[in-house]
């Protein structure tokens, strides 16, 4: 409860503070729209209509009062609401991280674990191999690739997509393949290798081996013994990893134009739109912190020692 | 070669070598020509030094040799069978209900995150488990529903090792093997975790061997004994017998070592008029709350020896850190012998008071930094010449060899002299010792406190020792304290302390220790 | 294929480094080299496939792909060192000196730590890039202060461990003051620890700076740089997949060995 209530004081800070650091940034919502072409004149004009002359703080209260109801704000620039703006493509994002984290954290989980608890050796050293290339290149060197291989080499899927932000579930689909496959790959390594480590780190521990010689079998050893202790440190890189699905995607959406948040936040940024950036950055943050605390509260549960009752 | 199995052995070691994988042949090898037998329900306690094969030897009778070892030579037959080349199902078969290992217990030995049932319920199963397991508790002496559903990091040590126990027995196995059953605990803790083995093997009368660094640990609960030094067994025979008159040259070195609270090592010092040391009212809080020092009063003589008993959080180490300053103090007055203020932080101190005052600790691994030479690590903060070093190393048993010599290249007793020769070389008036021989194999022990007595005499240094063990400090210092929770239970001179102590907790520690060296 | 698998790329230290030095070589030398011009377009030889003229081809507007090929490290890698310079002198700095006093100071300096560590890097990096332009040294700077803290988290955590050692607690006790303790026990001791780290800092930024390349975000046009090569030359892998191709292997090749050279260590 604490945690959550800290959390809530750490956003609003948070906020508080993003609101005046973009605000600080060269330029406002009227010099992105006129862009070039604004004389003083036109600007001011724009400024006046937009009450953008009113002072930071007035602008805050106004902004945080709106931002309690609901109201995300106006895109000058764009003439729309912010919220329709973002949300269709927040559902899309949303989509893609799905279908990214159901391929990738499962099957990582168990590859993780099959590979610390019977290490073969020339398996283990493919997989590794392929993990540590995974891991290590560049996100958008990954989707170019995937692209290559199974978009012009081998049509399966279809490569830049071409449909619009609030495109029904069913066109989405073939779109979402690719991107999302782009991140599973590179999410797949980090959690994989965490659990891998995690389970051999635990198998040399002494109650493991405390365990065996008591006659426990195969099964119970895995499943009571080795998988709550190494556990941890994965939900931890879950978690993490979880939250960046949501949030830092911006370059596998300009690879595959795939509109969605990331794709967004590039473009308003590009654009200079301060209205648009702003409530991006809010909820980056607060996924950020709210995976947190998911994080924390889930390894309580594997790890009794860090139960209330205990320092 | 196939050994005959009596119907009644239930363990048996056939000129058993053990070598490290793709070593040379002539090297030493871990274990060489093992041989004993076991009959159900005997004892027998295995004995020897770090370095001497027993923790292997154990192993292989539950069929596990550590990755890297391979079985040069020989045969481990264990309940007639060869667990070495059982598969992982019949070995599953066998432990817990026929043979079951209670592995050294310094960490984590019981699966954190399981209650103590749950624990149980890993392979007893079927009707009333929960009876069963309570009447397993109880048998070890943790009776009560309290302990079903409690966590390991809610038990203390003593508790831990009792659940271990109960585990390795509720399966009634006919061999029980026990590797350093009591090192991790408290020596009250430890005796009376013994006293409830020795019961248990009497009473259901399963066969039981206990592998330990401390004669005297296994001297209570075997019959028989198995003295072993550099992976052989030296000596074999009935306990009594062999701790009574000893054959074997390391035998013989092993029993003289252990300190006994009736034989000195050294002359009580002179009385000197001059102070070192004086504390009054010393109050000292570790965390939030904890007292870990509660009003203690002490006062040390020039050249003055003061041995310091204490268990775990006693308060003992606390009070040496704050005498040279790592800790803080929070109450009472602390002051040298020129009246200089000792609450004073470390870093405030002038350098002559910090030099008056140095500190040995104990582990042997972290006193050095690894990286150095013993020359670089001695001269470094003291500035002492080459030639300098040289003496003090001398004067500690090193010879100059050592000047050029890394940690890694030397043993637990080498670096531990190491240690008090740097201690040395800032020309101490207090020396303090925090259980420095407590991680060191009982004849290194012995030599390191002859070393210490020589140096004593010679400097005329105030020493502080603190040890857990009481026959150790009574054979070496001048007066006494027990410490309690941070409270002090017992002061006076050696002679007043052991032959008439106030305290029943001091009395049940001397009582301990006579048990344990008596035969 | 089953040789090439079996072939572990990722140990064999004579590929890696050869691998290492062959990108040393290009970066450094490619200016000296007597390659083509990297910016003149010849308009009439666009998106031509290897020939004797050029090694690699030509792209979309007539260039040699060849010696942009071999100029294209040098922006991310200038970048990359700078970066990484100012975050280990920043991050090991705080963190060990965090450790060392210990009390409010530690709690003060780890709490910045944290707080940096939250901050989305690359949502501040292109605002940064994007509000006040792709000017390389305030990109490196930004790079710099935001890649120290976890510098700094792993330099403080290393030296804790460091400071319950004994041998630390009798330099304290034989006089020692807190700055030779500093840098003759703790560094020594910790920059094992520290040089894995600060090679993946160094991958991070390099790969940073190519993915905003890439987003037409860090280095601008003309200026050959293997993110922004890729990015230009997606639509005509059909016509010349060595454009596409050729960059990945560089920058693929260069971040994979130092990941191995770490790895080992």
């Amino acid at each position: 409860m604490r945690r959550v209530v800290f959390s809530l004081a750490t956003f609003i800070a948070l906020a508080v503070v993003s609101f005046v650091g973009v605000d600080a940034l060269p330029g406002d919502g009227c010099t992105a729209l006129l862009g070039r072409f604004g004389t003083n004149a036109k600007i001011d004009a724009c400024r006046r209509e937009n009450n953008l002359n009113d002072s930071v703080v007035v602008r805050l209260k106004d902004w945080s009062g709106d931002l309690v109801r609901g109201d995300l704000g106006y895109s000058i620039k764009r003439d729309e609401q912010v919220s329709e703006i973002i949300i269709p493509r927040l559902r899309n994002t949303a989509v893609m991280a799905a279908v990214a984290a159901l391929i990738a954290f499962p099957s990582a989980i168990v590859v993780g674990l099959l590979l610390g608890r019977y290490p073969r050796k020339r398996i283990s050293k493919a997989v590794n191999q392929f993990s540590v290339i995974a891991m290590t290149l560049p996100e958008f060197v990954i989707a170019t690739v995937l692209w290559l291989v199974l978009s012009i080499w081998i049509p399966i899927f279809p490569g830049v997509s071409v449909m619009p932000s609030n495109a029904s579930l069913l066109q989405l689909l073939p779109n979402v393949w690719l991107p999302a496959l782009t991140l599973a790959v590179v999410i797949f390594a980090h959690s994989m290798r965490t659990m891998r480590a995690s389970v051999t780190n635990v198998q040399n521990m002494p109650f493991v081996e405390s365990a065996r010689l008591r006659g426990t079998n195969e099964r119970k050893m895995i499943s009571r013994h080795i998988v709550p202790a190494a556990l941890p440190p994965v939900v931890n890189v879950v978690a993490l990893d979880g939250a960046w699905l949501l949030t830092g995607t911006f370059v596998t959406e300009a690879a595959f134009n795939f509109q969605g948040l990331g794709r967004l936040a590039i473009d308003a940024i590009s654009d200079r739109d301060t209205a648009l950036i702003l409530p991006i950055i809010l909820f980056g943050l607060a996924v950020y912190l709210v995976s947190s605390i998911l994080a924390d509260s889930l390894v309580r549960v594997f790890d009794p020692r860090l139960r209330s009752n205990n320092r | 070669m196939i050994t005959t199995l009596t119907q009644s052995q239930i363990l048996g070691f056939s000129n058993v070598t053990v070598r490290i994988k793709n070593e040379a042949r002539d090297s030493r090898p871990i274990l060489e020509a093992i041989g004993l037998q076991l009959e159900r329900g005997e004892t027998l306690g295995i004995v020897g030094g770090s370095g001497s094969g027993k923790s292997t030897l154990l192993r292989l009778a539950a069929g596990v040799l550590t990755p890297g070892l391979v079985l040069d030579q020989g045969e481990v037959t264990t309940v007639g069978k060869n667990l070495l080349v059982a598969t992982p199902a019949e070995r599953s078969n066998i432990y817990g209900s026929v043979v079951a290992l209670v592995a050294q217990s310094i960490g984590e030995s019981l699966t954190p995150h399981l209650t103590v049932l749950s624990h149980f319920r890993d392979t007893v199963s079927g009707e009333a488990v929960d009876e069963r397991v309570l009447e397993s508790l109880a048998e070890v002496g943790l009776g009560g529903e309290k302990y079903l559903h409690r966590y390991p990091h809610q038990l203390s040590g003593g508790e831990r090792q009792r659940v271990l126990l109960a585990l390795a027995l509720v399966r009634s196995p006919q061999l029980l093997l026990l590797d350093e059953p009591t090192s991790a605990l408290d020596v009250s803790i430890g005796s009376e975790v013994l006293t409830t083995i020795d019961r248990l093997q009497r009473s259901r009368g399963f066969a039981l061997v206990c592998v330990s660094h401390d004669l005297g640990v296994v001297s209570q609960i075997s019959k028989r004994i198995a003295v072993m030094n550099q992976g052989r067994i030296v000596e074999l025979g009935q306990t009594s017998q062999v701790l009574r008159s000893p054959s074997h040259e390391y035998t013989k070195a092993l029993v003289s070592s252990i300190p006994k609270l009736d034989q000195r090592i050294r002359e009580s010092s002179l009385q000197s008029n001059e102070t070192v040391l004086v504390c009054r009212g010393l109050q000292i809080v570790r965390g939030q709350t904890t007292r870990a020092i509660d009003s203690l009063d002490l006062e040390i003589k020039q050249g003055e020896v003061v041995g310091i008993i204490g268990e775990s959080g006693s308060g003992k180490s606390s009070l040496l850190s704050a005498i040279c300053g790592l800790v803080s103090v929070t109450g009472g007055s602390l002051h040298d012998g020129d009246g200089y203020d000792l609450s004073t932080a470390l870093q405030m101190r002038p350098r002559e008071v910090l030099s008056s005052i140095q500190m040995v600790f104990q582990n042997p691994d972290d006193s050095l930094n690894p990286m150095r030479t013993v020359a670089q690590s001695l001269s470094r903060y003291t500035h002492a010449t080459n030639s300098e070093i040289s003496s003090a190393l001398l004067s500690v048993g090193l010879g100059e060899q050592f000047l050029t010599r890394r940690p890694r290249e030397m043993s637990g007793g080498e670096k531990q002299r190491a240690a008090i020769a740097r201690a040395l070389l800032a020309e101490p008036r207090l020396l303090l010792l925090d259980e420095v021989t407590s991680a060191l194999d009982v004849t290194v022990q012995a030599a390191v406190m002859k070393t210490l007595a020589d140096l004593q005499r010679k400097l005329n240094i105030a020493m502080i020792i603190v040890s857990h063990d009481i026959a150790l400090v009574a054979s070496f210092v001048d007066r006494i304290l027990v410490l309690r929770n941070g409270q002090l239970v017992e002061q006076g001179s050696v002679d007043d302390v052991i032959k008439s102590p106030r305290d029943s907790y001091t009395q049940n520690l001397i009582n301990i220790s006579a048990r344990r060296a008596a035969i | 294929m089953k040789t090439l698998l079996r072939f572990n790329f990722l140990k064999n230290r004579a590929l890696i480094f050869s691998v290492l030095g062959f990108h040393a070589f290009v970066a450094l030398l490619a200016p000296y080299l007597r390659l083509s011009s990297t910016d003149s377009q010849d308009s009439a030889a666009l998106l031509q496939g290897p020939s004797l003229n050029h090694w690699l081809g030509t792209d979309s507007l007539g260039r040699d792909v060849f010696s942009r090929l071999l100029h294209g490290g040098r922006p991310s890698l200038v970048i990359a060192f700078v970066a990484t310079a100012i975050s280990c002198l920043i991050g090991i700095v705080i963190g060990s000196l965090a450790a060392l006093a210990g009390g409010w100071i530690d709690e003060a300096l780890s709490r910045v730590i944290d707080f940096m560590l939250a901050l989305p890097t690359l949502i501040l990096l292109l605002l940064i890039s994007s509000f006040f332009g792709q000017d390389p040294l305030i990109l490196s700077v930004a790079l710099g202060l935001m890649y120290a803290s976890p510098i700094a988290r792993v330099a403080r955590s290393a030296t804790q461990t460091l400071l319950a050692r004994d041998f630390i607690r009798v330099a304290r006790l034989q006089g020692g003051s807190r700055i030779s303790i500093l840098f003759g026990e703790v560094l020594p001791n910790v920059w094992r620890v520290m040089f894995t780290e600060v090679a993946m800092q160094f991958t991070w930024i390099l790969l940073a700076f190519s993915s905003l390349s890439f987003l037409g975000l860090g280095a601008s046009p003309p200026t050959p740089e293997w993110g922004l090569m890729i990015a230009e030359s997606r639509s005509y892998m059909t016509l010349n997949p060595l454009l596409v191709i050729a960059p990945i292997m560089m920058l693929a090749s260069l971040v994979l060995a130092i990941q191995a050279l770490v790895d080992h260590e």
